[in-house]
């Protein structure tokens, strides 16, 4: 794991936040730029709803579906956060809709305005037993990162989850500005789950990754999974969704991230974010970091690369839930009848879950279906190049190169 | 089979899928916890995705599985297009949350207004989506706030009644009438299965069901509501 007293700043590399490369000059220069422009939205945001950055949130709908105001809403005072939410008796009943208020019209800032008061329910009820958050201005702050990250992200908005994965960069980041920066990193990373269409959510392609996977390394558990009506794997849902933050302790889940982070580590995510489309190919060829600067997990995508690279690679996350499935499934074929036994096999392994471990197990997850994958493709003796591959990748050492940035002036 | 829970060998004769809809943070999920583990968590946090307890008891010497699915309150999102939708939290779990479901529980917080008068867009929701014989309750939770009380029950009856559902006022966090509730919804739902079957039967002992009656007129308060259920009920 990284050292507490530089996780943030460790964070905001394996997130993409910054250029390994890059000198201290240019990554304040950078910061000082972000922090501006973050005051800016928040401000845009402020103006359409007084709340934002005052210090105060509110649980309670502001806007009705159509745009009309609802007056006095129910709004968390400033006293009691750790009691839960008092509200003012007199406010009961009160909330009406004001009818001489101004409608909104822009449908964007309705939907916006809609969801203020689901980010204020579940900040109430994100990582409450930390003393981090009996402080009522660290609520606000979860509440003003999320308020103006949906404002920001349309498609996504916000969407339940968001709070879990928002919370720890509040946490390891002092400065406001930093932490929603680091949360909008996270979050390209898996915004993808949280867009909704008609009638499917993102995840659900991950969901179905999880089952082509599983039918590879384990047909037979997935057959039985199948045949208890788990065939759509939701069971998954919400380990891929906040990113196994309910399934292991806080400190826990934090390592876990940054192991997987490190794993999947690309040294040209920040420019990969950072650029538009202009950059030309010699450009981003220059800059082609050497292969070990890549993350374990990510130089064996790297490798098979070839072989699929027109659909981005899956995720770590993926493979986790699949050893984590693997490593149940003689009890899962034994003793799942329905799919409530799946769930509860599956937290008690929650609780005893290493984070190294199932990592590492993932990893070989990886290669195995990988491999798999590759002999199905083609019977080609392929299989004694992913053997050399096996063998210097044996030893689990996080790839020290990129996460040792150079933090001294 | 005297022990009211079943161990884990035990034959079971009936699984009952139950569902748990409603806004967020009305208390779904400590119902659940407290029905299922007679538990209520003070770090309750919100659901994601869908979450299930499973509780097996006796109704009429018969071993009765059942399986409370509890989801995601999220009541409105967006769209790639940028419009509102409204329902599940997330719309793709919709079809296999209610999927099966035998019964189904409306929950608002009484303390809070909107809540209740969303159910009838959680109702129509549910009705767009199960099977048409499913028992709902309407449940009126966080009757211990008693003084924040911003639906009075008349409202909740009245709806209720209009809309044929069973109705019940409760508090997770003491306890009150949380058994009472999901055993309601339960005994509902085996009457109606076991009548069904007896039906298919032809002939069969109907005194299972009328020992049955007696408990659902004991514990439902407006049981004559429901036009569906009255020749059984009234």
């Amino acid at each position: 794991g990284i050292h507490p007293s530089i996780r943030g700043e460790v964070w905001e590399f394996l997130l993409g936040c910054y250029d390994p490369k890059s000198t201290f000059e240019e990554r304040d220069e950078i910061r000082q730029r972000r922090r501006a422009q973050y005051a800016e939205w928040k401000e845009e945001c402020r103006q359409l709803f007084p709340l934002v950055g005052s210090g105060r949130f509110i649980t309670a709908p502001v806007i009705t579906d159509d745009g009309r105001p609802i007056q006095d809403p129910l709004v968390l005072l400033e006293n009691n956060p750790e009691n839960g939410v008092i509200v003012p008796p007199q406010d009961i009943g009160a909330a009406s809709i004001n009818n001489n208020a101004p409608k909104v019209t822009d449908k964007k800032v309705i939907q916006w305005m809609l969801t203020l008061h689901q980010i204020g329910l579940d900040v109430i009820r994100t990582d409450r037993t930390l003393v981090f958050y009996e402080n009522k201005e660290n609520l606000s702050k979860l509440w003003d990162i999320l308020a103006v990250y949906a404002r920001r992200d349309i498609d996504v908005g916000y969407g339940q989850g968001m709070s879990d994965l928002c919370s720890p960069m509040i946490i390891l980041l002092n400065d406001e500005a930093d932490s929603f920066w680091c949360f909008e990193r996270l979050m390209r990373r898996l915004r993808g789950n949280f867009r909704c269409t008609d009638n499917t959510v993102g995840v659900e392609a991950q969901l179905n990754n999880l089952a082509l996977i599983t039918q590879v390394i384990d047909p037979k558990l997935h057959q039985h999974i199948e045949h208890i009506g788990g065939g759509d794997y939701l069971f998954a849902f919400r380990m891929l969704m906040v990113q196994f933050r309910r399934e292991f302790s806080f400190c826990d889940s934090l390592y876990l991230w940054e192991m997987m982070w490190a794993l999947e580590y690309d040294p040209n995510l920040f420019w990969l974010y950072e650029e538009s489309e202009e950059t030309s190919p010699e450009e981003a060829k220059a800059r082609l970091k050497s292969i070990r600067h890549y993350g374990k997990y990510e130089r064996e995508n790297m490798r098979n690369g070839a072989k699929n690279a027109e659909e981005p690679p899956l995720p770590i996350s993926i493979f986790l839930v699949a050893s984590v499935l693997k490593e149940k499934s003689a009890t899962l074929l034994q003793q799942a009848r329905g799919l409530d036994d799946v769930v509860k096999i599956l937290n008690d392994t929650n609780g005893n879950l290493d984070a190294k471990k199932a990592c590492m197990a993932a990893l070989k997850l990886h290669k195995k279906y990988l491999k798999k994958v590759a002999e199905h493709e083609s019977n080609f003796a392929t299989s004694s190049v992913l053997l050399l591959h096996c063998m210097c990748l044996s030893i689990f050492i996080l790839n020290p190169n990129p996460v040792q940035p150079n933090l001294s002036r | 089979m005297s022990n009211l829970y079943g161990d884990y060998n035990q034959k079971i004769d009936y699984v009952f899928k139950v569902v748990l809809i409603g806004d967020s943070a009305v208390g779904k999920t400590q119902l659940l916890a407290r029905f299922s583990r007679n538990q209520f968590n003070v770090d309750s946090k919100a659901t994601i995705g869908v979450e299930f307890q499973t509780k097996t008891l006796i109704i009429d010497n018969k071993t009765v599985k059942a399986q409370i699915w509890d989801t995601a309150g999220q009541e409105s999102g967006s769209m790639y297009d940028g419009s509102i939708w409204w329902g599940l939290g997330y719309r793709a779990v919709t079809s296999a949350y209610y999927r099966g479901a035998v019964g189904a529980m409306l929950v608002y917080d009484m303390t809070k207004r909107q809540s209740f008068d969303h159910m009838s867009r959680w109702l129509e929701e549910l009705r767009g989506h199960a099977d048409t014989n499913i028992v709902i309750m309407l449940i009126g939770n966080k009757c211990d706030l008693g003084t924040l009380r911003a639906v009075p029950t008349e409202d909740a009856q009245e709806f209720a009644q209009r809309e044929n559902l069973f109705f019940m006022e409760t508090s997770a966090l003491e306890s009150t009438n949380v058994e009472t509730a999901f055993l309601t919804i339960l005994t509902e739902i085996y009457r109606l299965i076991s009548k069904k079957t007896l039906t298919a039967n032809d002939e069969a002992d109907p005194g299972g069901s009328s020992g049955l009656l007696k408990g659902t007129r004991i514990i439902v308060p407006n049981q004559d509501m429901n036009d569906k259920k009255g020749g059984c009920c009234g």
